[in-house]
């Protein structure tokens, strides 16, 4: 099931062997929507479904408790990775960052905050989403432009009581959140909370959430080689403060006629109504398990990360009639040209087996309404990618661009 | 205007393939759009454009522009030709609904009516039209034959009576029953068809259920140079005429309806049979020769004969010949020959010895 091309992939001995199963002439590059799962994950998962299939948090069987103890130690795997207190994080999973985000807005308490403040870069998934939180709460939504290098201006003033609201790495140019240190202190000075998305940060850029004291983390396991998953990395002082309306499932105590009692424990439960995907939490266990032990060729993968993305930018930039909207290189490099549409060049490079993104990324805001500019298309690398699809990548682009025009 | 092409396309490829059905749909979706004056799905259009071009663009990049044209005129082509089809469908269905056959200029071309002889009428093709410049001219034509086809549909839903289209002189091929209807026939002597019709109608015994009467049209062609499709039917038409005017007394069968039965039935001492011979043997001289020889048998004398000769070549019959033209083009307003009128409805063309018997 996971041997495809095993033997030719591995005779090459350029990509990783935990993504041998990818085609020598196939070059997937969108892991900024969905990244490839190695073969120690897929195995993962595999195990799971043949080897102890069961329910996890309510059965005292024997597969039962093996997943309750796996899910756990996958909570563990995330706060470790993160640096964060068991004693003041707790870990939840949902179905991915866009609902986690929204799981956490919606039930913000009303009259405790005094605005929202996000940025223009956001993706749909925060854009939208302190839209509605901020009708619903009746208070002000800013919105603040990013500097170039990812920098959020702001005067200390801006936060007070304020809910911030950002993304840590842009899915658009792969701008990174540079102040976030400073962000997350002179908020929690002026009494506000920051909600960082993550998802385009766990992959390869997770070194910068690390103890960063924010107040939730929301990514998706399937950006960072794991299974479908979404996860709430949130400050225990902030559940409890949460007015919990989504309820359920293994976050109950007690019923009565008229009322119920949660939980007042398990604090991770209360974003988790319902049956959990526990293949997927065991899956994303192993997928951080791999992502802290891999060393693509000798290298860290953010060191083989960033080599990679330094070629596909300096190629990309030299070729005449594509415009780079990238401000520095980075995993995520989105190109448009005068020659094609975005969606026209993406068909193009499908036909000689290059899978990239065209259109807005969800960002509709920021590219059309704010910087009017056409479909896009974007490139985003991951750990299975080599030299050899980057340079791939840019002749095709190089042929098409140049010869086309 | 690509995503109606690309429809269209599409049906024809769904009714082979089921794999064509689900971009069918939304294909359909886009049209929709477009019919209803909203814009086009782009995002279709340019995924079936993209797809189509991709590889073009790979293999021979610098040519992808002038393929995308390309691809442009294409569904603007397909389009016209679907929509000229649907016209030529239509318009064909109601000829073959009005007259009898899919093409009135040309009968003989369309092979869904019955057998018959065509009146043809010459109009300029579509080519020579775009050679001459005169594409408005043809472009007229077209739909001032339409809005006749149109204007005669009544004729198929009208009863028809023979009494209405009798000429004055009318014969019958048996003496006339009052008790019986009267059938009335459109022929040409020359016409193979005619004769086809004939042979038919005397083995299913029609001449004894109705009385039978007949108009003569030599069918007129631009293209002959005897102004008439068959070289000598004006000829013997005439003397038709004229043997209606000057009857041979007490014969049982009107002689214009024996030389009739001879043109049709009868072959010479080579087995050629008389209308193979009239249309493509003899000429005038020898048709009048052969008529008269025919006249003479039949009992004409030859004081008779000298004025059955007179007569034919006299305006009284010439009259009757454009009166009875007339009637055929302007009242019956048929394209196909024979036509026949009996029993309430107008049939044209061959009809079979069982469809004569009923």
């Amino acid at each position: 099931m996971f041997k495809k091309n095993q033997h030719t992939q591995a005779s090459t001995g350029t990509r990783l062997p935990e993504f041998s199963f990818i085609a020598d002439d196939e070059v997937y590059i969108d892991t900024a929507c969905q990244s490839l799962r190695p073969l120690p994950v897929q195995q993962a998962l595999q195990k799971y479904y043949t080897d102890y299939n069961a329910c996890g948090g309510r059965v005292k069987y024997a597969w039962g408790q093996k997943v309750d103890g796996l899910v756990e130690q996958t909570r563990e795997s995330v706060l470790k990775l993160l640096q964060l207190s068991k004693k003041d994080y707790s870990v939840s999973f949902t179905t991915n960052t866009t609902y986690g985000i929204n799981l956490l807005l919606q039930q913000l308490p009303a009259g405790t905050y005094k605005k929202i403040i996000t940025s223009d870069i956001e993706h749909n998934s925060v854009f939208l989403s302190t839209i509605t939180a901020a009708k619903k709460l009746g208070i002000p939504r800013r919105v603040i432009d990013r500097d170039n290098d990812g920098t959020l201006p702001y005067k200390k003033a801006d936060l007070v009581g304020a809910v911030v609201v950002v993304n840590a790495v842009s899915n658009i140019d792969g701008r990174k959140l540079k102040n976030i240190a400073d962000l997350v202190k002179d908020t929690h000075d002026q009494g506000g909370i920051v909600i960082i998305d993550a998802a385009q940060t766990m992959a390869h850029s997770y070194d910068m959430l690390q103890n960063c004291g924010a107040d939730a983390i929301c990514f998706s396991a399937h950006k960072m080689y794991a299974p479908s998953l979404g996860v709430i990395v949130a400050r225990k002082k902030l559940i409890a403060q949460l007015d919990i309306s989504f309820v359920g499932g293994g976050m109950v105590h007690a019923v009565t006629k008229d009322d119920y009692q949660l939980l007042p424990d398990d604090l991770s439960s209360r974003f988790e109504p319902g049956l959990q995907a526990f293949g997927e939490i065991i899956g994303l266990g192993a997928a951080i398990d791999w992502l802290q032990s891999v060393k693509p060729f000798g290298k860290s993968p953010k060191q083989y990360m960033q080599e990679l993305s330094q070629q596909l930018y300096d190629g990309l930039s030299q070729v005449a009639g594509v415009t780079v909207i990238n401000y520095e290189p980075s995993p995520v490099i989105t190109i448009h040209t005068t020659t094609y549409d975005a969606h026209r060049l993406a068909i193009f490079l499908s036909g000689a087996n290059i899978m990239a993104r065209s259109g807005t990324f969800c960002c509709h805001y920021y590219l059309l309404e704010k910087q009017r500019l056409p479909p896009l298309l974007r490139f985003s690398l991951g750990l299975h990618n080599t030299p050899q699809d980057v340079q791939k990548v840019i002749t095709t682009i190089q042929k098409l661009i140049v010869k086309g025009a | 205007m690509f995503c109606i092409a690309a429809f269209i396309i599409l049906i024809l490829l769904s009714i082979f393939s089921a794999k064509y059905r689900k971009m069918l749909g939304k294909s359909w979706a886009c049209v929709a759009r477009r019919v209803t004056f909203r814009p086009c799905d782009t995002n279709f259009k340019e995924e079936v454009k993209s797809k189509l071009l991709s590889k073009v663009a790979l293999k021979k990049p610098n040519m992808v522009k002038a393929a995308d044209i390309g691809l442009e005129v294409g569904a603007v082509l397909v389009l016209l030709i679907t929509a000229w089809s649907l016209y030529v469908v239509v318009k064909s269905g109601l000829n073959l609904y009005v007259y009898g056959t899919c093409n009135p200029s040309n009968s003989a071309s369309c092979s869904l009516g019955a057998e018959a002889c065509s009146i043809e009428t010459v109009k300029p093709s579509f080519i020579d039209s775009v050679t001459s410049f005169k594409v408005h001219v043809w472009l007229g034509n077209e739909f001032k034959d339409l809005g006749k086809t149109v204007s005669n549909i009544p004729t198929r839903l009208q009863n028809w009576e023979p009494k209405d289209y009798l000429p004055q002189n009318a014969t019958y091929q048996k003496a006339f029953d009052q008790s019986k209807q009267t059938a009335l026939e459109v022929i040409d002597p020359g016409c193979t068809f005619c004769k086809q019709l004939y042979i038919n109608q005397k083995q299913a015994g029609f001449a004894d259920r109705y009385n039978l009467s007949y108009i003569a049209y030599p069918i007129p062609s631009a293209k002959e140079k005897s102004g008439y499709k068959f070289e000598n039917s004006l000829l013997i038409t005439k003397y038709l005429e004229a043997m209606k005017i000057r009857p041979l007394k007490d014969a049982s069968t009107p002689a214009d309806w024996q030389i009739i039965d001879r043109i049709f039935t009868w072959q010479d001492d080579a087995k050629v049979s008389y209308q193979i011979r009239f249309n493509a043997f003899y000429n005038e001289k020898d048709a009048e020769a052969k008529l008269l020889q025919w006249a003479k048998e039949l009992g004409y004398g030859d004081e008779d004969i000298a004025a059955l000769k007179t007569s034919a070549m006299s305006t009284t019959v010439s009259d009757i010949i454009a009166a009875n033209r007339k009637t055929v083009e302007d009242k019956i307003k048929t394209v196909k020959i024979p036509t026949s009128i009996y029993d309430g409805k107008r049939h044209d063309g061959v009809l079979s010895v069982q469809d004569l018997q009923r």
